[in-house]
């Protein structure tokens, strides 16, 4: 699977138009082999008017970055991006992101530009990872006419990797980002917008990672999907 | 538009030193940290870290040990491990361990010295200088919203609601009662001028005039009360109670330097809940009997809790109970001779410990003891025996309970007269045996409740006059007040208790309010001054140099705030039906308490070794 994502990337890249994403393409992916205490990870959330990236819209980015297992709140970024049509009162109510913010927000293709500018030479670290995917890509190829190849780490695939293997039963909702923190001691977030919910998935991962790892250090294949 | 990390910055906002940076500073501040993630048992701080870091416990705990495995401190949310930004690594050698699942900030130490230079007071934080984030604790903790206008803050001044009602002392006194009367009050002061020369009440009409079949065109000068004890304006509503309660009169003339500008009455008083110990002290004084004492005694509990909700500090607490206790131990004394007859030769009854002191909360034991005056025979002591026993049972059946170092005025040995009690003390401090040292909270600690014939004056004297010349007497006190020592580990943290009845809790009492009193109690004699009261210990030491004027202040400050902690500990507990302790938990401390209780005890330690280097203590431990 890692070796079909680079060669992904490198196929995007001979096609992909001068731009933010072909620089983010032209930047090699992590070997899979290298230690994970060693790299860069970014981790995502994304809020979107709904769940089909075909439809929906993506309303706001947060994103912070990962020097090996330290969390570097100076790169926090929060970005609300402009959208063309009003939002559902639902999902307005759970981001708390109103028509008048997101009037104000930026226009998509700077603020993916901004993000693939941080994101190049980086591993994605999301909590259900499939909705950053696909809105992300969905959105890469409405912009530049091309996808967006990922290395991710999904954190809800890591619990549900860990519960299936110690054979503790579990629901749904224990998948859940928040139910996840508090089983790790976490803080808890009370607001809910993309920047907590990516440092709460950060911060899940480190803890993931502290499971994991007894000191010596695992190789990045561990933790991809 | 950016979100910042406003919980963070809120987190941050709650937890001292980072609660006294300004707002600006706060929004900044969550962007310069890391966040890391260790596993309980993991190694702490973390060696990989690439420059020097504080660190700020977020979730979590972790345990502090020296290389010998002792535990000397532990971490907990909301505080800071500073070690690798200081300079000299004064604590190598010592082992952290994270105890929990632990998330931690880390702010480089490069952006906290900059922080330090920037915020004076946060840099306070740091320098440890702490009179005054100990005074604003004492605001925080005894300013309760639902106290606002208690009996603890309001003045006398604002309670007095009409001028004195007066006359002269040659009224006669029908005239006096026609003004009382026609005035709608029930007590009259007697001016001769502008000076007040006295006061009648109704109770004098009817006891001193009617009763005796007094001529009603008598001046009332004849039925005055001369004596008069008066308040100033400026005394708060509970310090007029407490003097109320301790004189059991329910009258008092306020002034205004020389000016009498009224009166209060403890109906006054009663307006505010509290008020309840003024008649709790008059019930005392009509119990006909033990049993009825115990009645009464038992409501003391109540009484604290009471004070407590209504914002009242230690000290506030301690002057109540101890007037109550004082209260109930006259009548018992009475009773005592009401049953035993008049005593054969004179005596004084002296309470010791922290009744002596005015600092009992509801649980004290009894410390007390008996000075008999010299002419005393042999078979005399058949009746002072008597006695003891009967008032030390009382005492212990009212909830007071006996002394467990049998300091009772039961125990023969205390219990005897002024010359062998010159020679006690003049031995003690001859030869400042352990014995004598353990005691000297005791003894050193006296209060004359009953002495009708001033004994306990003229050993006093004596005893002040010896402290004060015996230098090496007050150096073995000394090094005795440095063994009560705070549960301060190397990183300003509290160290705690593990295992047993009472893990993860700290004793408040034995490491916080003694050492203090141990303190005072050095001072006090060391200047040869008479007071009992660790306050008023303090105030007297600062005025005649015993003691710094800021150290003074500071370690009432401190006092008061570990002392008031402890009692609202006891008044939770009291609440929840449990019996009260000492044994207080940093987890039932709000973030802020616990950096200030830190505060206190870094203070207690700063001036105990101050102490112990001016008497070298260490030599005569």
């Amino acid at each position: 699977m890692p070796l079909l994502l680079d060669w992904r990337r490198r196929w995007h890249l001979r096609r992909a138009p001068p731009g933010p994403l072909r620089a983010y393409l032209q930047q090699p992916f992590p070997p899979v082999r290298t230690d994970y205490r060693e790299l860069d990870y970014l981790a995502i959330d994304l809020e979107t008017t709904g769940l089909d990236c075909r439809r929906d819209q993506i309303l706001s980015v947060g994103y912070v970055t990962l020097h090996g297992v330290a969390i570097d709140l100076s790169s926090a970024r929060h970005r609300v991006v402009r959208i063309d049509r009003s939002i559902p009162e639902a999902s307005a109510v759970i981001h708390q992101i109103t028509d008048d913010q997101a009037a104000m927000g930026g226009d998509l293709t700077e603020v993916l530009g901004e993000l693939l500018g941080t994101l190049a030479g980086k591993v994605v670290i999301a909590h259900h990872a499939v909705v950053e995917q696909s809105f992300l890509d969905h959105a890469c190829r409405r912009c530049w006419g091309k996808g967006l190849p990922l290395p991710l780490v999904d954190t809800q695939v890591l619990a549900y990797r860990t519960f299936e293997r110690r054979q503790i039963p579990y629901r749904g909702s224990d998948l859940r980002l928040h139910a996840l923190g508090h089983r790790y001691n976490l803080p808890r977030y009370g607001a809910h917008n993309a920047l907590s919910d990516a440092l709460a998935a950060a911060e899940l991962f480190l803890a993931q990672a502290a499971y994991r790892d007894d000191g010596k250090g695992l190789p990045l294949a561990d933790f991809l999907r | 538009m950016d979100i910042e990390l406003i919980e963070i910055q809120e987190f941050l906002a709650s937890h001292p030193p980072f609660d006294r940076l300004g707002q600006e500073t706060l929004a900044r501040l969550p962007r310069r940290l890391s966040v890391r993630y260790f596993r309980r048992g993991t190694t702490f701080p973390p060696e990989d870290a690439d420059q020097p870091l504080l660190y700020i416990l977020r979730r979590g705990a972790v345990e502090l040990r020296d290389r010998q495995g002792e535990l000397v401190g532990k971490l907990a949310e909301g505080d800071l491990f500073e070690m690798p930004c200081r300079t000299q690594p004064a604590e190598a050698g010592l082992q952290g361990l994270t105890a929990e699942d632990t998330l931690v900030y880390a702010l480089p130490c490069v952006d906290l010295s900059q922080l330090r230079d920037e915020n004076p007071t946060f840099a306070e934080h740091f320098e440890q200088s702490i009179s005054n984030r100990l005074r604003k604790a004492l605001d925080v903790v005894v300013d309760n919203p639902a106290a606002g206008t208690g009996l603890m803050t309001v003045q006398v001044r604002d309670m007095v609601k009409r001028p004195p009602v007066t006359a002269t002392p040659d009224t006669s006194i029908r005239e006096a009662a026609g003004i009382m009367s026609e005035q709608r009050v029930s007590s009259l002061l007697i001016m001769d001028g502008e000076r007040l020369t006295g006061m009648i009440t109704d109770r004098d009409l009817r006891s001193r005039c009617v009763a005796t079949g007094l001529a009603t065109d008598r001046p009332v000068r004849e039925i005055m009360t001369e004596k008069l004890t008066t308040v100033d304006t400026e005394t708060l509503g509970f310090q007029a109670l407490i003097t109320m309660t301790r004189l059991n009169v329910h009258h008092l003339p306020v002034l205004d330097g020389k000016t009498v500008t009224g009166l209060i009455s403890s109906t006054d008083l009663t307006r505010f809940q509290s008020a309840n110990s003024v008649y709790l002290v008059a019930d005392i004084h009509r119990a006909g009997s033990v049993d009825t004492l115990t009645q009464i005694s038992a409501k003391i509990e109540e009484l604290q809790v009471h004070l407590m909700t209504g914002g009242a500090t230690a000290n506030h607490v301690g002057q109540a109970i101890s007037a109550i206790t004082d209260a109930i131990t006259l009548r018992l004394i009475e009773l005592a001779e009401t049953e035993l007859g008049a005593p054969p030769v004179p005596y004084a009854w002296l309470a010791g410990g922290s009744q002596a002191r005015r600092e009992q909360s509801s649980h004290s034991d009894q410390d007390n003891a008996l000075l008999i005056a010299d002419h005393l025979r042999p078979e005399d002591d058949a009746y002072f025996s008597a006695l003891a026993r009967f008032v030390n049972d009382g005492l212990d059946a009212c909830g007071f309970v006996y002394c467990p170092g049998d300091v009772m005025a039961s125990n023969p040995k205390w219990r005897q007269p002024l010359r062998i009690w010159h020679k006690y003390f003049a031995n003690w401090m001859l030869k400042p045996e352990p014995m004598a040292l353990m005691l000297s909270s005791v003894f050193f600690d006296l209060r004359p409740l009953h002495d009708p014939e001033g004994l306990f004056t003229e050993l006093q004297e004596r005893v002040l006059e010896r402290s004060r010349a015996n230098r090496i007497f007050i150096a073995y006190l000394a090094a005795n007040a440095l063994k009560n020592r705070p549960p301060l580990g190397f990183f300003r943290n509290i160290v705690l208790i593990r295992g047993g009845d009472h893990n993860h809790t700290f004793d408040i009492k034995h490491r916080g309010t003694v050492p203090i009193i141990d303190l005072a109690r050095v001072y006090a004699l060391s200047a040869g001054m008479p007071e009992t009261n660790t306050i008023e210990r303090l105030q007297s030491a600062a005025k005649c140099d015993a003691l710094s004027k800021d150290g003074a202040a500071n370690l009432i400050d401190a006092y008061e705030f570990i002392g008031t902690l402890r009692m609202r500990h006891q008044a939770r507990q009291l609440r929840q039906g449990k019996k009260a302790d000492n044994f207080v938990s940093p987890d039932d401390l709000s973030p802020l308490e616990r950096g200030h209780l830190k505060d206190a005890f870094v203070l207690i330690n700063t001036m105990q070794e101050s102490l112990g280097q001016r008497y070298q203590a260490g030599r005569f431990t």
